[in-house]
This record gives C-alpha cells, structure tokens and sequence, in this order.
C-alpha cells in the first residue's frame, strides 16, 4: 500500500487536469438547499420562541409546535444537510475519480425531484400527515419519492466511480460509498419495514433508523466532505491514509449495533441494552482515529486558521465531532443516562452533532466549490468571518445552556419531591437564552445565504459583462 | 486485508455491506425472535406476581384518539415510558401509589409506538384514569389555567370539536390501564 504523501493526499492531486467539469448538479443542490437552510431557520426560530411564549400563534392548528417541530427536524436534516452534502458529493466525486459526472442530465432530474420532495414535506407535515416515527415522519409516497432520489443518486455516483482514472480510491470516496449503500437500508428499515411490526419491537426499528440516520448517512456524507476539504482548504496532505481506513472500516462495524441505547431503562430487553452500550463506547475508536487524522493534517498549519474561513469552520466541526462523540458514549453508560436521557440536554448534543459539526462542514464546502463552480470569487470574506462568529457564537451559547440546564432538570427529575411543573419552570431562562442563541445562528444562516447568492449573482453579471466584451 | 478495497471498489462495497449486516440483522431480526415477551399481550390474573390485568386491543374511537395524539405530534414533549428508574415509578404515581415500570407486553398493539424521546411536559405511561373529562377540556383549550407555568400549546381546534376531543380522550384514559395499578380502583372517568 502506497504511504501517505502519495496521490493519494488530495493536496498532493494534480489539480489541473484536462476534465472540465459541469457541476450543474452541484449548483442545483447546494443552492436550493441554502434557500431550505434559510426558510426552516425560521421555523426552528420559531419553535424556540414557543417555549418563551408558549401562546405563541398557538390557535393555528397548521403553526402548532407539534406540526413545527418535525418540519423543522426534517427540513433541516433533507432539505438543508443532506441535499448540500449530497451538491458537494456531485463536486467532489468527478474530481477524485478525475472524469466526468457520468450524467448531468440525471444529476438535474434527481435535484429536481429532491426539491418535489422537500416541497411536499412541508405540507404534508403542516396538513398534520405525521406517521408517527420520529426522523420518519413524512407520508409513505414520500418515503417512495426519496429512495428513487437516493437510487439516481447512487447510480450517478457508482457509474462516476466505474469509469474513475485513478485506480486507487481516496478515502473520501469509501465514504461516499458506504454511506450511499448504508442509507438505502437504514432508510427503508425506518420508513417502510416499521409499518410490519409493533410495540417494542417497531420501537426497536425506528430507533436503529434514528441512531443511523446520523451515524451511517450524515456522518460518513460529512466526513467524505471534511476528508476532502481540510487536505484542500489548507493545501496539506492528509497525515495518515492507514488511519483513515482504521476509522472508515470500524465506522462500518460498530455504529449499526447501538440503536437501542435510546431505550435505557425503558421497556427493552436488558441484554440488548447491553450489547448498546458496548457498541457505543466502541463508538471512541472510529471517531478518534479521524478526529487525530485530522489534527495531525493540521499539525504546523494551525496559522492558517486566522484568515482562512471554510478551514475555520472545518476545524471547529472537527472539534465538536469529537466533543459529540465523546458525549454520546458516555450517555449510554446507565449511570450517566439516568440523569440525562429525555431532558433538553439531548437537543444541545443532537444540534451539537448536526448544526456544529456536519453544517459546519458543509458550509466549508460550499464557501469553498461555490466560487470554483461559478468561476468567480467569493462576494465577501468578511461577511463569510461574520457568518462563522454568529454561527459560533450562537451555537456554543445554544449547546452549553442546553446541557447545562438539561443536567439540572435530570437531577431534579430524580427528586420526586420536586413537583413536575417546577422543572419546567427552572429551565425557562435556558429556553430564553436559546432563543436568543437561536437568533445568532440565525443570523449566521442569513449572512451565508446571502452571500452565496451574491456570489452566484455577481458570476452570472460577470460572464454577462465578459460576453458583451 | 481491508487494504484490497483502496483499489477495488466492488470489494470496499461488498465488505461494507458485510460489515454492516452483522451488527443490523443480530439487532433488528434477531431479539425479537429471541425476547418473545416482545410480541406477547400482557395477561395477569395472579395478584402474587404484580399488578393484574390484561392488555386490550384499541375500540374504533380509541383508535382515532390515538390518531390526533399522533397528528398534533403530542409524542415529542410526553414520553409514554415509566423506566426503571425509581423516579420514573414515583412521578408516573398517583395519589400515594407507586406506577409499575412498564415493560414490552404492554405495547404489543401499538402501531406507531409512542415510547418518546423527549419529556418537555411529564410522562404519560400511566395517565389513564388520572383526571376526569372535564379536566381534559379545560387544559386542552389553555393548559395554564389548571397549570401555572405550564409551556404546553393549547388546542382549541380539538375542544372545539367534540368527536375529536372525546376521542382523545377515550384513547388518555387507556393509557397504562392494561395493568390494574390502583388498588382501590379509583380511577377518573
């Protein structure tokens, strides 16, 4: 096996190759999921100001926050994450195998239907069509629509790897794979195999799904996306190509197994709730041995950080995965989950993972292709340092108050003397704090989509003005 | 050995998908097939081993109940799940009685289950014949009347029509009731 410094380090891939790449599909998705990150910003406002102000428009039924909720969940995870780590897949994957997207046209077809999807989400959520699975809420034909997506998508991405100039895979295209061969079966046991079965055992499915839908499609889309672009945005080969495959090929074993470890103490045979916490704190390894493969790429470049900002963002995912990581072991151990299992702790660790982590990856990757793939600059860095400070500023302030007041509400939950309603009266300034925490990121959301768009805008101006010369 | 997969990508996706079948099929397919309590109704006649009764299948209007509880998405604040945690079986209580933890044999109807994985508001396990209907409709239309402080949302729409909110609340009062925990039997109609 070739060592480290070799083609396969993407800093060290000849960039200049004779392909000209279209990215056509790589615009459509990453351009229209900025649009769903922007409008789903404000439904997740909103949802966090139902907390302060509970009667907040409380007498519309289509604006309650138990119809808000899975919309947000789920425009946030398909409709903004998914869809810009699957527009940066269209980028990444051409370069790697060094030809061609095997077809645009397909590409174009599949981000069209990705965006029917994402539009018929929204009403059938609102309309209150909630099957009842959490992360699996949408109607079964739109469960249809999105492994159709999924197998284009597969098929495009595969047919590209097929027909790949350089024989020797970069790790980032193991990921890809594995996560577009993991989500097609973790997404059909959540969605349609659920409908078969009951109780416990249906519990047992959708928590496998949930767990999963995180461990096996947004972490190995995301970590395809940070193993390409922290090695690019720094210009430094990745440290170690035998660490990467430690990481990938444990990832592939010891994440399915932990999906009942959202049951502890519940209604679930003991022994399973074991085998869930064994998997999990295996979780450490394939998060560790990315998380150093990462730092040590880093290692003599940290200056780089200063102005740099995808790197920054990059970065600062990286560190977060690892502290979500750490976190989610440890609340399977039973000691640990029995003061924080079901409180508001839980949301500061899943936006912690989702927002903290692969968003920040995939903004990074979008700061990054956008003014590649319009073949212009990027509108403004110092809006995209503005971006990074109100993401991060707001996050933190978002995740800390979280689990601080959450681990307060756990041990107060473990006082029965305490009466219920007081525990939620103690985390009403937590709620207020994430609110305005909330507003923050908001405000990150909004710098970032504007400007992209400034940046894709201006291009099309340029290449107006360029044609009229 | 793994190595082959840099350069093969028929064999990195025959290798992940191996590896990933293992851990998916020993915990999807296979406890259910060894845990049968899984799929058993609860069923107790014999006070000796714990509280007596039998779990029902859903009526007609308990189902449609258990429709807009599902619809409203009343799932993701109230978990339905006394866990075995001594807190859980004291605050899913009632009037000096501890609940009983709630174990698979009484979920075997459900579809979709409503376990939960959040508690804004409190445990709903064991609400079944806790308040009476009355009580329903006025925390329904503004749950802070009965409530100080509450965060819940109202629902007007549901107190508003009157074959949603019976529905609903025939469905609350079946909650936990497969186990017959009040020993004086003094449940709320």
């Amino acid at each position: 096996m070739p060592e480290d410094k070799s083609l396969q380090s993407v800093g060290a891939t000849p960039l200049r190759t004779a392909v000209v790449h279209s990215d056509a599909t790589a615009k459509w998705f990453v351009v229209s999921s900025i649009a769903y990150f922007f409008i789903v910003g404000i439904i997740a406002l909103t949802i966090a100001a139902k907390f302060v102000w509970p009667e907040l428009l409380g007498t519309v039924s289509y604006l309650t926050y138990g119809r808000l909720r899975p919309l947000h969940v789920n425009g946030m995870l398909f409709g903004w994450l998914l869809a810009c780590d699957m527009g940066l897949t269209y980028y990444l994957v051409p370069r790697l195998c060094g030809v061609k997207l095997y077809s645009e046209k397909l590409g174009l077809a599949t981000a069209i239907l990705w965006n029917i999807i994402i539009l018929s989400a929204v009403v059938s959520l609102l309309a209150g069509w909630n099957k009842g699975w959490e992360y699996a809420e949408l109607p079964v034909w739109v469960g249809v629509m999105v492994v159709i997506a999924w197998v284009m998508f597969g098929i495009n991405i595969f047919a590209t790897i097929g027909m790949r100039k350089y024989q020797q895979m970069y790790v980032s295209l193991w990921y890809v794979m594995g996560s577009i061969l993991w989500t097609a079966f973790v997404y059909m046991t959540g969605n349609f195999a659920v409908e078969f079965t009951t109780g416990v055992n249906q519990a047992n499915l959708n928590w496998m799904y949930i767990h999963n839908a995180v461990g096996l499609i947004f972490t190995p889309i995301g970590l395809a996306a940070a193993y390409y672009f922290i090695p690019k945005a720094s210009n430094t080969p990745l440290y170690s190509h035998k660490l990467s495959m430690i990481g990938f090929w444990s990832l592939a074993f010891v994440y399915v197994w932990t999906g009942a470890h959202h049951m502890l103490h519940g209604p679930i045979s003991q022994w399973l709730q074991t085998i869930a916490i064994t998997f999990s704190l295996m979780l450490l390894i394939p998060v560790w041995a990315v998380v150093y493969n990462f730092f040590a790429t880093m290692k003599g470049q940290w200056q780089q950080l200063r102005e740099n900002v995808p790197l920054k963002f990059l970065m600062s995912g990286v560190v977060f995965y690892l502290l979500t990581c750490f976190q989610g072991p440890m609340h399977s151990l039973r000691s640990v989950n029995a003061i924080v299992s079901k409180t508001d702790w839980i949301p500061g660790h899943a936006h912690m993972a989702l927002l903290g982590c692969f968003s920040f990856f995939a903004i990074a990757g979008t700061y990054y292709i956008v003014p590649r793939i319009f073949r212009t600059k990027l509108h403004s860095d110092a809006l995209a340092n503005w971006n990074f400070w109100f993401m991060m500023i707001g996050g933190l302030g978002f995740f800390v108050t979280l689990w601080l007041g959450g681990f307060w509400q756990g041990w107060q939950w473990n006082n029965p003397a305490i009466p219920f309603i007081d525990t939620v009266k103690a985390l009403k300034p937590i709620w207020t704090v994430r609110f305005f925490s909330g507003v923050l990121i908001f405000a990150g959301i909004v710098t970032f989509a504007y400007n992209i768009m400034a940046t894709a805008v201006n291009a099309k101006d340029r290449a107006a003005l360029e044609g009229g010369l | 050995m793994l190595s082959k997969a840099d350069n093969s990508a028929t064999f990195a996706v025959v290798a992940a998908l191996v590896l990933f079948f293992i851990g998916g099929i020993l915990t999807t397919v296979v406890p259910p097939l060894v845990d049968k309590s899984w799929a058993r109704p609860f069923e107790n006649s014999d006070p000796a081993k714990g509280p007596t009764g039998k779990l029902m299948p859903l009526n007609e209007q308990q189902l449609h109940g258990r429709a807009i509880y599902v619809r409203e998405g009343c799932w993701y604040c109230h978990t339905q799940q006394t866990r075995t945690l001594l807190a859980d079986t004291k605050r899913s209580g009632w009037k000096g009685v501890d609940s009983p933890i709630s174990t698979p044999d009484e979920f075997v109807y459900d579809t979709p289950h409503m376990f939960g994985t959040k508690r804004t508001g409190p445990d709903l396990s064991r609400v079944g014949g806790k308040y009476d209907t009355q009580w329903h409709r006025t925390h329904l239309r503004n749950p802070r009347d009965l409530v100080p402080g509450s965060v819940m949302p109202p629902f007007p729409w549901i107190v508003n029509d009157e074959t949603e909110f019976k529905s609903l609340v025939a469905y609350l009062q079946t909650l936990g009731r497969a186990k017959n925990w009040r020993p004086d039997n003094d449940y709320e109609r």
